[in-house]
């Protein structure tokens, strides 16, 4: 009887990280903040009521505005705390896999961290794949959108948080998760159902 | 990775051989569902989401390949250890086949 003579194990972060050889050369560049309070902030929005709108500078030029996509598409707002951290290079990237899952739900992904965008820029190029969606800078005044929302830390940067808004405007979910890890996807895909509901 | 598994499976001196499994390090299963189904990966897939596996290996940055040679009544075997993807499925192949005394 043949016996398996070798195997070939791959440790692959699947939903995470861009091109290899992008993704090792960003990982070198990381700041590792330590572990931190897992939430450190009170929320000022609810479920069913208005999204607070804004408007923020994009890493690509212009300027985006969240009631521009009313009646259009369903828009899923991503905080993350910071550039060039090792969860939130593992987030965004990941959401590049998982494109698919966000357009089956007709929703566009916003991305938003409170860096500037010389930072927002530096940090997404070396990302290797370029992110399929909007990142937003909240720079200035710093942190206003994450803080409208009650999303924005007492050391200055915003939680790790998923906003899932419908078309008319409404916060349908809202996922504030712990700050040092990366939230599941599969808890993303249940509040993207719930955007297809009328 | 999909390439370099079609080649083991179509090669008869390979198929039944060497195996080829892959870790999702910090993955949930949903995760490992979801990327499997996109990427129509045919080898098996383990979801790692408290990193257990991805400790003992040393907590290594990803992509990461190893090579283990499975050895009658001695201990699994070591033989290949690289960081960073490999383009080149038949590279990868060979390193493993020469890696591993299989070929």
């Amino acid at each position: 009887m043949k016996r398996i003579a070798a195997v070939l194990g791959v440790a692959v972060c699947l939903l995470a990280g861009g091109a290899p050889s992008a993704a090792q050369t960003l990982k070198d560049s990381l700041y590792n903040p330590g572990e931190l309070k897992p939430i450190d902030s009170t929320l000022k929005v609810r479920k069913g009521q208005a999204a607070p709108d804004f408007a923020l500078p994009s890493v690509s030029g212009e300027k985006v505005r969240l009631s521009q996509f009313r009646g259009k598409k369903n828009v899923v707002l991503s905080f993350v705390p910071a550039a060039f951290t090792p969860v939130c290079s593992d987030q965004w990237p990941g959401y590049n896999m998982a494109r698919a899952l966000f357009e089956q739900h007709d929703a566009i992904l916003l991305g938003i961290t409170v860096d500037n965008i010389p930072s927002l820029f530096a940090w997404t190029q070396q990302m290797g794949s370029p992110l399929w969606f909007p990142v937003l800078s909240d720079f200035w005044p710093h942190g206003a959108v994450a803080s409208k929302y009650g999303l924005l830390r007492s050391d200055g940067v915003s939680e790790r948080a998923l906003v899932f808004i419908d078309k008319k405007g409404i916060i349908r979910d809202i996922l504030v998760t712990d700050i040092n890890k990366r939230p599941d996807l599969e808890q993303c895909a249940i509040a993207l159902e719930k955007l297809d509901k009328k | 990775m999909n390439e370099t598994f079609q080649k083991i499976e179509a090669d008869p001196q390979l198929k039944g051989k060497v195996k080829l499994i892959g870790i999702g390090a910090g993955n949930s299963s949903f995760e490992v569902d979801y990327f499997r189904n996109n990427y129509k990966v045919p080898f098996p897939l383990f979801a790692d989401p408290d990193f257990k596996i991805h400790k003992l290996v040393g907590e290594v940055r990803t992509p990461y390949y190893i090579g283990v040679k499975n050895q009658r009544g001695a201990a699994p075997k070591v033989y290949y250890s690289k960081l960073g993807g490999s383009q080149d499925p038949a590279e990868l192949l060979a390193k493993v086949l020469t890696g591993s005394g299989v070929r």
